[in-house]
This record gives C-alpha cells, sequence and structure tokens, in this order.
C-alpha cells in the first residue's frame, strides 16, 4: 500500500513538473530531471496495461512531500523550474489528467504575481477506500478482513457446484429454515 | 415458503416471502423451477443436445437460434467489451455462456415472479442472489458474503431490499479461474462481490474483476457510478469495500 501511494504522490509530483515546464518560457533550458520525472509520470499508464505494479524510481523522492494533499510539495517542486522564469501568467491551470492504475489524477496550479501560489491535485472520488489518497491508508490498515458469524437470509458466496452445496453455509440456511 | 431445487449443475434457493395462499406460492415457485430448467436445457454445456452445443458445432447459424440464446450471445460481447475482454465466454476455448447463462436465468426468473404477483422473495443460484421487496420480517433481506477462507464464517452482511449480490472467489474452483486476457489463472484477489440492479451484470462484473486480480480494485470502483457497489480480498487477506457498499447496521 505505502508503495502504491509513494508511486500516487510520484505521478502527481511528475505531473507537476510536467505542468512547470510547460508554462515556462520556450527557449530556456528544460531541467534535466523534469525530463526524466515526465518519463515517470507516463509509467504507471503502462503499468495498467500490463496488470502489473511496478514502482517509479522516483519514489525515494516523491516519499518527501507525501503529505495531505501533496500541495506543499508540488509548488515546492515547481519552484525549481519557476525560479528561472519571470513570465507565469496569472490565472489557474490543470495539468494533464494522468491515468494510472487507481484512477485518474490531475493536479491544478495557481499562479498569481509571477508565481506558484497553489498546487492541488485531485484523487478520484470514487474509489475503494484505502487504494490512493494518503489519509485513506489509514482506513486501510483498519479494514482487516472480519470473520463472522450472523442470523442471515442467504449467502453469497463463489458459485458452488451441486457436490459442494452440501457443506456451504447455504444449505445449512435452507435446512434451517424448511 | 422455501424451496431448493437441482438444476444448472448447482443448488438454486428459492424463498417467497409474499403474503399469498400456499398453493399460489407453490405454484409460483413451481413454474420458476420450469423456467431453470427450460434454460439449463438450452444452454447446457454437458448436453449434446442442447442449443448451445448444436450452435457450438455449427449445426444451427445464428439467425436460427432462439431468442433467448442471441440474446444471451449479444450480452456477453457486450460485456467482453465493457470489462476490456477479461469476462470472456470463449476463455475456456469454445463457446461457454454459462458464466452469463445462470445471473440472466435469476434475474428473469425473478422478474417472472413479480409479474406473477411475487413482490417479496430471493433467488439463490450456486452463491449468487436476486432479491425483490421486503424479507421476512418485513425488513430488507439480509445476505452473508461468505469469508474466503473459513467456509463457516462471514466476512460482511449486506442488507438488500431490491437488488443482486455476486460473488466470484477463487477458493471454491482453486486456481482455475482463468485471465482470459494474460491467458494464465486469475490470481491477486481471493474473492470479489458485486451488488446492484442486475444481477447479470453484478455476476460478470465479479468475475472479470477476479480475472483482472488486484487492477480489478480500480476497475470495480469505477462501476459505482452506475450502482454497482463491491467488497473484495485479496489473496493476502487485505479487504476493500466501496463507499456505498449495502453493509448492515
Amino acid at each position: 500500500m505505502r508503495r502504491s501511494t509513494a508511486a500516487a504522490v510520484g505521478t502527481l509530483t511528475g505531473a507537476a513538473l510536467i505542468l512547470g515546464v510547460r508554462l515556462s518560457v520556450q527557449p530556456q533550458a528544460v531541467p534535466v530531471n523534469a525530463a526524466a520525472d515526465g518519463a515517470i509520470a507516463e509509467e504507471p499508464e503502462i503499468d495498467e496495461a500490463s496488470g502489473s505494479t511496478a514502482e517509479p524510481e522516483a519514489t525515494g523522492e516523491a516519499k518527501k512531500p507525501a503529505g495531505k494533499s501533496g500541495n506543499s510539495g508540488g509548488a515546492e517542486n515547481s519552484g525549481d523550474a519557476e525560479k528561472e522564469e519571470t513570465g507565469l501568467k496569472a490565472g489557474t491551470y490543470k495539468g494533464k489528467a494522468v491515468q494510472n492504475s487507481y484512477g485518474t489524477m490531475q493536479v491544478t496550479i495557481k499562479v498569481s504575481g509571477g508565481k506558484i501560489t497553489a498546487a492541488n491535485s485531485s484523487y478520484p472520488t470514487d474509489g475503494f477506500s484505502g487504494t490512493i489518497n494518503p489519509n485513506a491508508v489509514k482506513t486501510l490498515n483498519a479494514a482487516t478482513l472480519a470473520a463472522q458469524s450472523a442470523e442471515v437470509d442467504a449467502v453469497s458466496g463463489a458459485t458452488f457446484t451441486s457436490q459442494s452445496y452440501v457443506t456451504s453455509l447455504q444449505s445449512a440456511l435452507d435446512k434451517a429454515g424448511a | 415458503m422455501r424451496h431448493v431445487e437441482e438444476v444448472m449443475g448447482t443448488v438454486v434457493s428459492i424463498e417467497l416471502a409474499d403474503d399469498l395462499p400456499e398453493d399460489r406460492l407453490s405454484a409460483l415457485i413451481a413454474s420458476t423451477c420450469a423456467w431453470l430448467h427450460e434454460v439449463d436445457a438450452r444452454f447446457s454445456t454437458y448436453q449434446d443436445d442442447s442449443e448451445v452445443c448444436r450452435f457450438r458445432r455449427g449445426e444451427i447459424p445464428l439467425d436460427d437460434c432462439s431468442d433467448d440464446m442471441r440474446h444471451v450471445l449479444n450480452r456477453c460481447a457486450d460485456l467482453w467489451r465493457e470489462t476490456g475482454g477479461y469476462f470472456d465466454a470463449y476463455a475456456g476455448g469454445p463457446l461457454d455462456p454459462s458464466g452469463y447463462v445462470k445471473g440472466w436465468s435469476v434475474e428473469v426468473a425473478s422478474q417472472r415472479l413479480a409479474e406473477a404477483g411475487s413482490t417479496r422473495h430471493y433467488i439463490g443460484a450456486g452463491g449468487d442472489i436476486r432479491m425483490r421487496g421486503l424479507g421476512p420480517g418485513g425488513r430488507p433481506w439480509r445476505v452473508g458474503v461468505r469469508h474466503p477462507w473459513e467456509a463457516d464464517k462471514l466476512a460482511w452482511v449486506l442488507a438488500v431490499t431490491d437488488g443482486a449480490v455476486a460473488t466470484s472467489g477463487t477458493y471454491e474452483r482453486g486456481a482455475h479461474v482463468w485471465n482470459p486476457v494474460a491467458g494464465a489463472p486469475a490470481k491477486g484477489l481471493r474473492s470479489v462481490t458485486v451488488t446492484g440492479p442486475d444481477l447479470s451484470i453484478a455476476d460478470a462484473y465479479a468475475t472479470a474483476a477476479l480475472a483482472m486480480g488486484v487492477t480489478g480494485l480500480s476497475w470495480l470502483a469505477k462501476r459505482s457510478g452506475d450502482g454497482y457497489e463491491s467488497a473484495a480480498v485479496t489473496d493476502d487477506g487485505r479487504a476493500f469495500t466501496s463507499p456505498g457498499l449495502p453493509i448492515a447496521p
């Protein structure tokens, strides 16, 4: 789980940096690491296709801004690229929506006075608790599988055959209700 | 009134909670069972003379197939597309729509019961259940989700009035759940339960997500928007539920 959180944050950081680069004045040198991070941002897309969960290389570095929503981290990282430029136009900018195996994430930044004043990221809101945002990690940890016995009318389970029905809870219920 | 019927290679449990005369309830159960046997005769892959086997052998062209057969084939194709190929009636080689037929036949059975006057019932076929109206005692039906390791325990209890609960798991058929996209046994998820309005869809979604493995979790999360909620357990025992899952209070 921690790994996927790191991957998500890595993606966000990457997306924020891509955005930073895009906003920068054209002829200026693209920061070397921005290009590398750009590649990382794409990586989860590949992961999804193959169904694996490879870890982005930037994990270690990405862990740093693993704060609540990554806004301080995002702003901080973009700051380096921003220093060299003067022409940031005021406004709110949305980054490219990046699809990874946890859903779509999109970074939004606000620019005023030629500086990035806020960076935010949208997480999938329809997600499973625990799969994506750092807050939900706690929820996930709490969601250990419980085994309970309770009075029920029916039992849902993997399809049983006529033979294995005999040993199923549904069969016990049917007997009890007959 | 309760009834247990062996059909389609599994056992179907039926309960009618309607306040109707005994003979009326018996007749409703009898017609439900007749329909399920009709489906079995048409779609069984074990009976050489079933329509599905004859279609498979090329003995009847698609145009001459029954309406039910064409409906099932169309829906299998739709679901194949919708699930990115993870729900695949051809996963095992020749056409085998059983994974769709069971849920669909129960869905139709429940509709027919409703049309015939039963507004409170459940039909459970091999672990996949369709409920309608309120259960006994005038409260929602309580559906236990089997614990994926302890056969006599439940992982969740759901409260459902109108809707379906379908579960797919690797515990019943071992590692024989196939990932048709990778061409390998499915791994990563131990069990997936999907709730929603239509049992045939809930069942197909549960099957597809199980085949996807852990990426199935995020795929399932996106189904919430259409009214399909879910609960899943990974091979290493982590439990996931979508926010709208109807967990019993």
